[in-house]
């Protein structure tokens, strides 16, 4: 405390110390905190072709193309600790081969400050829903969910599931036509 | 050139250290509160940052630079003697004459 240099350095130390126990706070104070909102999805068309998977197996595998809405209101989940939602749709469902798929469908980045309410309309999938197989057809319990990764400033990252998905069954036949 | 800033004081006594201690402390500790119920209150952590490195630069400005408050209370030196001829009675007197202590 001696020399100018000795004063600065104890004065920046010291006021790094504070800012790790203020983020350190701005942690604790949120990371309690429910961050399931309620959602509304709703699917107002499916269809289920059967084509080759050039990815996958050399075998025509099922893909699937679902048609949905959804609403939700993602005001809650919004806090001082909270940078970005990164929100995506995923289809679970059984098959023979997997007593699990999950395959994400959709996603969007919500970013702090944009509009929180999500209201999506006639909203088509941003990535193929294929199914390494032939699990997709007749398959009558498909269900859609939407989850969020919340982005935080300060501590974990946490994974949310929203409440409410949508169960729809997936038709027995093939659409034939190559209009995809 | 040089003169002029090498007459600039830049040393603080004993009780101006403990006082720029306690100011700049003070300063960065009542700016985080201040700037984390503030924050906590709109919901921005930024604005709590923005808060406390203000107090931050407060705090440089009053505390590095040696202000005259800093310097009131300079130490008290013995005068210089005169070299003394024997060494015996040296020794008595700086057993007598003790320098007064600091407060």
């Amino acid at each position: 405390m001696n020399t100018v240099l000795s004063r600065a350095n104890s004065l920046f130390a010291f006021s790094l110390s504070v800012m790790a126990a203020l983020t350190f706070g701005c942690f604790i104070t949120t990371a309690f905190k429910d961050r399931s909102v309620p959602v509304d999805i709703s699917v107002s068309r499916v269809m289920l072709k059967n084509v080759d998977d050039f990815t996958g197996p050399r075998e025509r595998s099922d893909l699937g193309f679902v048609t949905f809405d959804i609403s939700a209101h993602l005001q809650p989940i919004f806090d001082w600790n909270v940078k970005q939602l990164f929100l995506y749709l995923s289809a679970e469902y059984s098959t023979k081969s997997n007593a699990l798929n999950q395959v994400v469908l959709w996603d969007k980045i919500v970013l702090r400050g944009e509009s929180t309410k999500l209201s999506l309309r006639d909203m088509k999938s941003k990535y193929f829903f294929f199914d390494d197989g032939n699990g997709l057809r007749a398959n009558k319990n498909i269900t859609l969910t939407l989850s969020w990764n919340v982005v935080p400033n300060a501590g974990i990252l946490p994974l949310v599931t929203g409440s409410g998905h949508k169960s729809i069954p997936f038709p027995d036949s093939y659409e034939t036509t190559k209009s995809y | 050139m040089l003169s002029i800033f090498s007459k600039i004081p830049t040393h603080m006594d004993y009780k101006g250290q403990k006082l720029a201690e306690q100011i700049f402390q003070g300063i960065i500790l009542v700016s985080a509160i201040v700037g984390f119920i503030y924050g906590l209150i709109i919901e921005q952590f930024g604005w709590t940052v923005y808060i406390v490195l203000t107090g931050f630069a407060v705090s440089c400005l009053l505390t590095l630079p040696s202000w005259p408050m800093y310097r009131r209370h300079p130490l008290t030196w013995q005068p210089v003697k005169p070299e003394p001829s024997g060494e015996s009675r040296e020794k008595t007197q700086e057993n007598t004459k003790r320098p007064k202590k600091y407060k």
